[in-house]
């Protein structure tokens, strides 16, 4: 009764997650005006050829601020846990 | 799981790996990839001498020192480089290089085309800033991890 | 988009998910990180396929590189710590 159970519970939902995905265009993007405006505009208002990477580092520059913070503080907080602690125990002690 | 032809091998590709990173992180604004993917790449190297277990090389102290100094230096000029754009008058992440003439400021032509590597304004400065930060904070990881379990092991 | 390249993404997202079962399945530690390379490898392939060159290098380098060296470093690591740092609970009797 159990397996029967956890069949049709898998079966509906599997059915829910592929009638979901066969929905959804595959690989054709739908256009926009926002992919219009940077197609059409960021070779003159940056210079730079890749249209990703202007929009990446400046037209959305604020978004690479915060993953270059959000790897700095991952950085840190490795160093602070994995720390030298051998010769660091005095030091440690003396605070 | 060390040997030494694996090491010797790893030890070969380690400048190719470097080389192409930096490729990736200076071409950011012509070919596709960019700051963070070369510096991943670069990283990657580092990763590979790590795993080949030839990391006697890559975690001396003064490496890992040189590595917090390349993520802290990138940092700064990436901040500093997005602040100079309010200091010329725009705003924040303002390109305030591009078109100018000067260094990296050659106006593109418009249209799919070949590209020039003295253009993008602050767009190639920025990814060099952001690659180099990015090769440091992920060598650092690993070295940092490394040698952790060297300790633990060491007792 | 014509037969072949339909017969190309699905023969790339099973392999995916084939992959992907894999690494559940696979008993080593070592070999499971091997295979969730070569889940990275092909996903990169499909970013690829799916015209976004910028994704498929932070993926190939990311996922395939990095996180494989990652898990062995941290696979080494949990082997050879099964004796806990010895001699480190007897330094400091007291806890704070």
């Amino acid at each position: 009764m159990k397996t029967l159970l956890n069949i049709f519970a898998l079966s509906v939902l599997g059915a829910a997650m592929l009638g979901v995905a066969f929905r959804l265009p595959y690989g054709e993007p739908e256009q926009t005006h926002m992919d219009d405006y940077f197609l059409l505009n960021a070779q003159r208002d940056t210079g730079a050829n890749n249209v990703v990477t202007s929009i990446v580092f400046d037209y959305r520059g604020f978004d690479t601020l915060g993953e270059a913070t959000v790897l700095f503080v991952a950085v840190v907080g490795i160093s602070l846990i994995l720390r030298r602690t051998h010769e660091g125990e005095e030091a440690a002690d003396e605070e | 799981m060390r040997s030494r032809i694996v090491g010797y091998i790893a030890s070969v590709f380690y400048p190719f790996c470097l080389v192409f990173g930096l490729y990736v992180v200076t071409h950011g604004h012509l070919t596709p990839g960019g700051g963070f993917q070369g510096g991943a790449v670069m990283a990657t190297a580092v990763a590979l001498m790590i795993v080949s277990g030839m990391f006697t090389v890559a975690v001396r102290e003064k490496k890992v020192v040189r590595y917090k100094w390349c993520e802290a230096l990138g940092l700064l000029l990436f901040v500093a480089l997005a602040f100079g754009g309010m200091l010329q008058g725009g705003s924040f992440f303002h390109n305030w290089l591009a078109n100018a003439g000067g260094c990296f400021g050659e106006a593109v032509a418009a249209g799919p085309n070949g590209g020039a590597l003295n253009t993008g304004g602050t767009i190639p400065l920025m990814n060099l800033a952001v690659g180099v930060e990015v090769f440091g904070g992920i060598s650092i990881i690993l070295v940092t991890m490394v040698r952790a379990m060297k300790e633990n092991r060491d007792g | 988009m014509n037969a072949g390249w339909v017969l190309l993404h699905g023969a790339l997202l099973l392999g995916m998910v084939l992959t992907a079962a894999s690494i559940l399945w696979i008993r080593n530690l070592v070999a499971g990180a091997i295979a969730l390379a070569v889940f990275s490898l092909m996903m990169a392939l499909e970013f690829y396929l799916l015209q976004a060159p910028d994704v498929a290098i932070a993926e190939a380098g990311i996922g395939a590189g990095l996180t494989t060296a990652i898990f062995i470093v941290a696979i080494m690591a949990t082997r050879s710590g099964k004796t806990p740092n010895p001699g480190a609970p007897e330094d400091e009797g007291t806890p704070e």
